[in-house]
């Protein structure tokens, strides 16, 4: 009994001797608790009735004399928690002045100070000096700097997860109103654009009514080549039949243009407008062979021209299925009755010339201004942004854009002719509008009042142009409020940005949910296409780079950290092709980690040796 | 046939002229080359059965030109070696027709000289002895005598591509058949990535094989099965049977060879002219070379051991490695800068693996001058040196043959002043193409231009080198890569016009040696040098590590990896390895870790990369791979106490660190051709894994003893195939019963670290309760261990006890190597459970016996019987005894 208890109050004085002098040269091992945390304290006091103490992984059981008696007696190390006996080990240092440290039981009295304190080399081999007072102070005051940048940082990160707040909550109240106001748009568009229809239609009718008359006017001369006609027919036929196989997929030159703008109302899917089925390539072709059959071989010189006319015709024979042919030729030639019959003349010329009926009207413009949607100069530089979110996964056309660090921050102005909330809307307007076009044009006047005409065609453009801008937007809205933000959308304002760094003769530009290149000159690699937030949020992946040389395809990944604005600190390419760039910004200032940091700060002051005046 | 054989100076001497009268008369007759020389014959004897066969044209009739005789190679010791034969014993050959010269060779052989036909033989003593090994059996021995060009007609030259070989000495070559006898396999002849027992590559069913080459290559990219020459040349081939043993041929001849294995049958076609006895089984080779001179060398074993022991006398047996060397390295192309250095090495310690060396690839150089730094990259080498040096760790640069053709190079300023480069077949400065482009080639044949370059290595020349700085040899085959076959053009010129075809092989050879001259010279001869080196030759065992080139991240390359070592150690080689993980491509990580799981085991131990593969250092493929590999490093360094030992007896005896099967089994016919499982020393098996995803692997244990699972500790019968589950842990490894194995299981950041460290010795009990093992140890690093600073111990368990007794010879040395070391634990396996105690003596201490792990790592391995803490001094002589 005696013993034990003397033993006792050795293992105290020793506990005190260690705590309160930092190092002793001539420690050792046995009988101590070196190397052992104060959290574990507790464990290595636990002796049994027998005087053992199980092993932690509790396999096997140690006694005092096994305890630090630099014998591996635990496979996990717990009864050599101050030697290097256990290759599982961790050895404590108490590092006063310092950051206290597990390292690796390895480590112990292996003739290299790793503690600051010298507590793990006690063999005497080595001297390890105390440094951990002027380490700890180097140490705290980095530390300070780092809580006051993180400090700031949080602040600014906060500012931004707000603001990104807001901006999303409105772009996504912009959305959800876009999209109604296109559903609105869409139907008046339609509505025009039927109506629109309508009067070419009537327009068209009251010209070939013309062209009827006159070449009724030559159909005797006429009727003595209807034989040779046939064989043109068949001609044709394969000519078509060629024309067609060149043209497939779904011929997109001329011939569709002229067809589509007369006969059908929209076949390109450019304009996003849906509904219209587009018109088969073998329903073309019968269409041309019966209005072939009908027509005279004159007309059918000019296959593109014909063709136009043709269908035209067709399309009239089938709105007015019901009368007969006289009646029809009759109902459609009373529209031009008593005005311009030259005109006529010039029209037929002017078809066979393979230009359009009313150049006016339908110009070839219009209709390439359709293809390209919303391409107008105009357009360009006020979606400059939209324009490149929309191509974000369209590498192909990034040249032609001017991707630089231009902030999009004023998107909402780009629409603030339609969006501006708090002026009357324009889109009730075009409604109204519309509405009084439409009941004011009468469809079945002869001949079409002309400024009606232009007028619902002006309208229809206004309003198809307006819708296209509408659809290009949302689209965007969609794109961006689609990538992963961040878990506080902290990551907003990356959206659009790129950011830029020069190393010896490259320009790297890390340009985040899109991709990252490299610069030299004029020539640009590839070093990856956004592909995601790695490691909760702390790295940016890009993969899928150019390919390399013998080598794979080129990758980078950003790492984040804390910093007060975003900027890239370094590039570097640990393995060929394979690039690392550290970046900083306040998104990665997280106040969960400034906690982290205050804590540490405190245990580092609280761990201030006593007697450090002394020294 | 041979005339006028005489005894002189205590060599056989005779002349060799054709045998054939007509062939004679055929020669006079032809005016324009008059008569075939006769060649001048010289057969020696020396100390432990190796006879000197050499065959060289009459220098009395002036030749056009010396032959070329490899200098260098043949240690002084060996020459010293030689006995002086006295007298001749002339008999009748068996068939009664011919007659035989007989001379002593050593106890129990003889070397014979058949006159007519001419041939050349050792046999087992006496006149009905069995012969052993002979030259010249098959009669096709030829050599093409050096002679004037046949008027402007006869063209010598050669083209090869867009080269051409001017050849102005015209045709050299030299040719003659081998036979081994009681032969079942040939080994040897490396560098070729093949299997051990060589194939045939003549004979009835082998198709459309070339000869094995020797000719010293930078072959890109290298297929892991083909008789192609790789880096480096050793014309030694050993042969073994079941009911002989082994014999060994070895040709010192440096220039372009090539040796056909005939495949049994091979000679079927023709009517055996010169009647062999038909009832000896035998294996028949063909040698071939382009130039030179017949210098060979019989070698009489009869064991495997005595082969090498015998081959290792003549060229010298393999430098003592310093510790680190043998511990683990990390290279890889390139890293790239100081900071890279840091973090590489700061990794290794966050993820607690060892590691001893980092390498610096030729991106380090300022413009791949070597001996020069990028600045940029490296500001302050010697700081970065240190700072590694100050955990134990050692750094190696490389420095290649091939030098920058650059004005302000003071290398090359130096060597093209001083006229050490060599000349191209005009005379001028030979200008090849390598990594620095345009670059010249030391002459480093030239002893006096291997000098100079030594020099070039002192810390003063050497700027940003330190102590703790090591070499690596790359490119010296040497590689050219505007050159043909990327090599050197054979008429190039060296010291004493000596052409390169005749020195080719032996080029790197040259190199090595200078360099780890250098680095012998830098420490005033103190510390052991380190340099590894690619292209290799005869020798190249006294002067560094060898490893096996540019090999691929591929299956087949792990698998081919360990032939190669084991032929390299056979031949000479012990310090040997293939680059860890595969040089080109990316391995996936399954290849990646059994590479390392049997890398572990490679003499020489490195993991390394081309710079177009992914990063791959151990940490880098997630925690249980980073588990794996760490492990497998691991046990390495437990067992280096172990491989120091070898490494020693390697130096001492020529013995290989990777033994293959057969040497410690010579008469178990299972393992001749086993090539997938090694050993290391003669107490360790390993069976690697070469296949993906593995379930099951095969494991041939030889002998009639028992093996321990080196990991779990399970005994495994001897002498039958065991069929074990594939474990992802580890590469099936067996410790052999009946021995003795020193450990160290405390682990550090390097080797350096583990010098105080204490030992435990695995003690594998046979069926008779016996075992022994060694131990060896040193300072580690300086040469005082060859002045006997060293403590060796043989360990002896039997009759229930354990003793420890001092193998170094009293008094050997004026030098004496101290250590504190202790050892802290003894595991018994296959010992029968009981005792509880053991006492020690002298000292008379009870220590405690009890169950413990058999490995303190990696799990709960089954319980073994531990002496716990005997704590003895492993310098003291002891016993041990359990009670």
């Amino acid at each position: 009994m005696k013993k034990i208890r003397l033993q006792n109050v050795l293992l105290f004085l020793c506990i005190i001797f260690i705590r309160g002098i930092s190092r002793s040269a001539s420690l050792t091992p046995e009988d101590s608790l070196i190397g052992v945390a104060p959290a574990d304290e507790t464990y290595y006091k636990g002796w049994s009735s027998s005087g053992t103490i199980n092993c932690k992984d509790g396999f096997k059981k140690f006694n005092k004399s096994q305890l630090n008696d630099d014998f591996c007696d635990c496979l996990d190390g717990s009864d050599e928690p101050g030697t290097s006996a256990c290759p599982n080990g961790k050895f404590y240092c108490k590092n006063a002045g310092h950051v206290p440290l597990f390292i690796y039981s390895s480590r112990v009295n292996d003739g290299i100070c790793d503690c600051c304190d010298g507590s793990d080399e006690y063999d005497g081999t080595i001297k390890c000096p105390n440094t951990c007072w002027e380490a700890g102070k180097v140490a705290r005051g980095k530390l300070k700097k780092k809580i006051a940048m993180y400090e700031e940082g949080v602040t600014i990160r906060k500012g931004d997860v707000e603001r990104a707040k807001l901006s999303i909550a409105k772009e996504e109240a912009e959305l959800s109103k876009l999209k109604d106001e296109e559903k609105i748009l869409d139907g008046l568009v339609r509505q025009l654009k039927e109506h629109k229809e309508q009067i070419e239609k009537a327009e068209e009718k009251e010209r070939l009514q013309k062209v009827q008359e006159e070449k009724e006017a030559e159909a005797k001369v006429e009727e003595s080549k209807a034989e040779v006609n046939d064989e043109d027919i068949e001609q044709m036929k394969s000519d078509i039949n060629v024309k067609i196989d060149i043209l497939s997929p779904p011929p997109q030159d001329a011939l569709e243009d002229h067809y589509e703008s007369v006969s059908k109302p929209e076949v390109s899917d450019h304009t996003g407008i849906e509904g219209f089925p587009s018109h088969g390539v073998e329903q073309m072709k019968e269409d041309l062979l019966q209005n072939a059959k009908q027509k005279e071989a004159e007309s059918m010189v000019d296959g593109k021209a014909d063709l136009e006319t043709r269908n035209q015709e067709e399309d009239v024979l089938e709105d007015t299925e019901s009368l007969s042919r006289e009646e029809l030729g009759r109902l459609v030639a009373s529209r031009w009755t008593g005005e311009k019959t030259e005109q006529q003349t010039e029209e037929i010329d002017a078809s066979k010339d393979d230009t359009h009926p009313n150049p006016d009207e339908i110009p070839n413009d219009t209709h390439d201004e359709e293809y390209n949607g919303y391409d107008s100069e105009d357009d360009e530089e006020r979606y400059d942004d939209d324009e490149s979110e929309d191509q974000v996964d369209d590498f192909a056309e990034e040249e032609h854009n001017d991707f630089s660090d231009k902030p999009e921050s004023d998107d909402e102005s780009d629409l603030s002719d339609m969006t501006s909330t708090g002026n009357p809307s324009w889109l009730e307007k075009i409604q109204q509008t519309v509405r009084s076009m439409l009941q004011a044009v009468n469809l079945f006047q002869t001949p079409v009042n002309t400024s009606e005409a232009a007028h619902v065609r002006k309208e229809y453009d206004e309003s198809s142009a307006k819708l296209s801008k509408i659809q290009s937007r949302i689209s965007s809205l969609e794109q961006k409020l689609k990538h992963d933000l961040g878990q506080e959308k902290e990551f907003y304002s990356f959206y659009g940005q790129c950011f830029e760094t020069k190393q010896n003769k490259y320009v790297y530009k890390i340009c985040p949910f899109k991709q990252a290149t490299q610069v030299e000159g004029h020539s640009t690699t590839r070093l990856g296409s956004w592909e995601k937030f790695e490691d909760s949020y702390k790295v940016m992946q890009f993969s899928n780079g150019d390919k390399c040389w013998n080598g794979p395809d080129r990758s980078l990944k950003v790492k984040l950290r804390c910093g007060l604005t975003n900027e890239i600190s370094d590039i570097d390419e640990p393995s060929r092709c394979e690039y690392l760039v550290l970046l900083s910004t306040p998104a990665l200032c997280l106040e969960d980690k400034l906690k982290e940091l205050r804590d540490k700060l405190e245990t580092m002051n609280k761990e201030q040796p006593q007697g450090h005046d002394e020294l | 046939m041979a005339t006028d054989v005489l005894i002189s100076d205590g060599d056989l001497i005779a002349k060799l002229v054709p045998k054939d009268k007509d062939e004679v008369q055929e020669n006079l007759d032809n005016q324009e080359n008059p008569i075939v020389k006769p060649l001048v014959l010289t057969i020696s004897a020396y100390q432990d059965g190796v006879l000197r066969l050499k065959i060289d044209e009459d220098q009395s009739l002036s030749p056009s030109k010396k032959r070329f005789e490899v200098p260098d190679v043949i240690v002084p010791e060996f020459l010293n070696k030689k006995l002086w034969l006295q007298k001749l014993k002339t008999e009748k050959s068996e068939d009664g027709l011919g007659i035989l010269s007989v001379i002593y060779l050593s106890d129990g052989y003889e070397g014979v000289i058949r006159h007519d036909p001419f041939e050349v033989f050792v046999r087992e003593s006496g006149k009905n002895g069995k012969k052993m090994l002979s030259l010249n059996s098959n009669g096709l021995f030829d050599f093409e005598q050096l002679r004037e060009q046949k008027g402007e007609n006869e063209d010598w030259e050669e083209r090869f591509r867009s080269h051409t070989d001017t050849r102005p000495y015209g045709p050299q070559s030299i040719s003659f058949d081998v036979s081994f006898y009681d032969a079942d396999f040939v080994y040897g002849i490396p560098e070729h990535a093949t299997s051990l027992a060589l194939k045939p590559t003549r004979g009835p069913g082998v198709e459309d094989s070339e000869p094995y080459r020797h000719f010293n290559l930078d072959v890109f990219e290298y297929i892991a099965d083909s008789p192609f020459g790789l880096y480096g040349s050793i014309p030694f081939m050993i042969s073994h049977g079941k009911s002989h043993g082994s014999s060994g041929f070895f040709w010192l001849n440096a220039a372009e060879m090539q040796i056909d294995v005939l495949g049994t049958g091979w000679n079927d076609e023709f009517s055996s002219v010169l009647m062999l006895p038909s009832d000896q089984k035998r294996v028949d080779t063909l040698w071939m070379s382009e130039a030179g001179v017949v210098d060979a060398f019989f070698f009489v074993g009869p064991g495997p051991k005595d082969v090498v022991r015998q081959y290792t006398s003549v060229t010298g047996t393999p430098a003592m490695p310093q510790l680190f060397a043998i511990a683990y390295h990390q290279c890889r192309w390139n890293y790239r800068d100081e900071e890279d250095v840091y973090n590489v090495d700061a990794k290794f310690d966050e993820h607690d693996i060892p590691y001893d060396v980092l390498w610096l690839d030729i991106e380090h150089t300022d413009g791949k001058k070597y001996f020069t730094w990028d600045r940029l990259l490296f500001p302050n080498p010697e700081e970065m040196q240190k700072k590694l040096a100050a955990k134990g760790r050692h750094m190696v640069t490389i420095v290649d043959p091939h030098i920058k053709r650059d004005e302000s190079y003071y290398i090359h300023k130096e060597a093209s002043q001083k006229g050490y480069y060599v000349k191209d077949a005009t005379g001028k400065d030979y200008d090849g193409w390598c990594w620095p482009g345009s670059s010249s080639y030391l002459d480093m044949v030239n002893p006096e231009i291997r000098s100079w370059w030594a020099e070039k290595f002192s810390y003063e020349n050497y700027v940003g080198s330190t102590p703790s700085l090591h070499i690596w040899n790359d490119m010296n085959e040497p590689s050219v890569f505007n050159g043909p076959e990327v090599s050197m053009p054979r008429d190039a010129l060296h010291h004493d016009d000596v052409e390169h075809r005749e020195l080719h092989n032996a080029y790197g050879y040259y190199f090595h040696m200078a360099t780890s001259d250098g680095l012998v010279k830098r420490g005033d001869g103190k510390d052991r040098p380190f340099v590894l080196s690619r292209a290799f030759f005869p020798g190249s065992q006294r002067y560094g590590a060898i490893w096996t080139g540019d090999n691929s991240a591929e299956w087949d390359h792990l698998r081919v990896s360990v032939p190669m070592v084991l032929t390299l150690g056979l031949t000479g080689i012990s310090f040997s390895g293939a680059d860890v993980g595969g040089f080109f491509g990316n391995p996936d990580t399954e290849l990646l870790v059994r590479w390392y799981q049997v890398g572990a085991y490679y003499p020489f131990f490195r993991g390394h990369a081309h710079h177009d593969t992914k990063r791959r250092e151990p940490w880098l493929f997630g925690e249980r791979n980073t588990e794996l590999m760490r492990e497998a490093i691991r046990v390495r360094y437990m067992l280096l106490p172990y491989f120091y030992t070898l490494f020693r007896e390697a130096n001492m005896s020529g013995i290989p660190v990777a033994r293959p099967l057969w040497m410690e089994f010579p008469d178990d016919e299972q393992t001749f051709s086993n090539d997938e499982a090694f050993m290391v020393g003669n107490s360790l098996l390993v069976q690697g894994i070469y296949t993906e995803k593995a379930k099951h692997v095969s494991v041939y244990l030889p002998g009639d003893q028992s093996w321990y699972d080196l990991r779990t500790g399970t005994a495994y019968k001897g002498g039958v195939t065991h069929k074990l589950e594939a474990s992802e842990d580890s590469v099936p490894a067996f410790q052999r019963a009946g021995t003795i194995l020193p450990r160290k299981d405390r682990f550090r950041r390097s080797s350096t670290q583990m010098e105080n460290d204490p030992y435990t010795l695995v003690i594998a009990l046979n069926s008779s309760q016996a075992a022994e093992g060694w131990l060896y140890v040193d300072d580690g690093k300086s040469f005082e261990f060859q002045q006997g600073a060293y403590i060796h111990r043989h360990f002896m368990y039997s009759d229930g006890k354990l003793t420890s007794s001092n193998m170094a010879t009293a008094g050997s040395g004026s030098k004496k190597f101290a250590s504190e070391c202790i050892v802290e634990r003894i595991i018994l396996l296959g010992f029968y459970p009981g005792p509880k105690n053991a006492l020690i003596e002298p000292a008379n201490e009870k220590v405690d016996i009890e169950l413990g792990p058999l490995l303190l790592r990696g799990g709960r391995g089954s319980s073994v019987i531990t002496i716990r803490k005997p704590n003895v001094r492993i310098a003291d002589d002891w016993t041990i005894k359990i009670l």
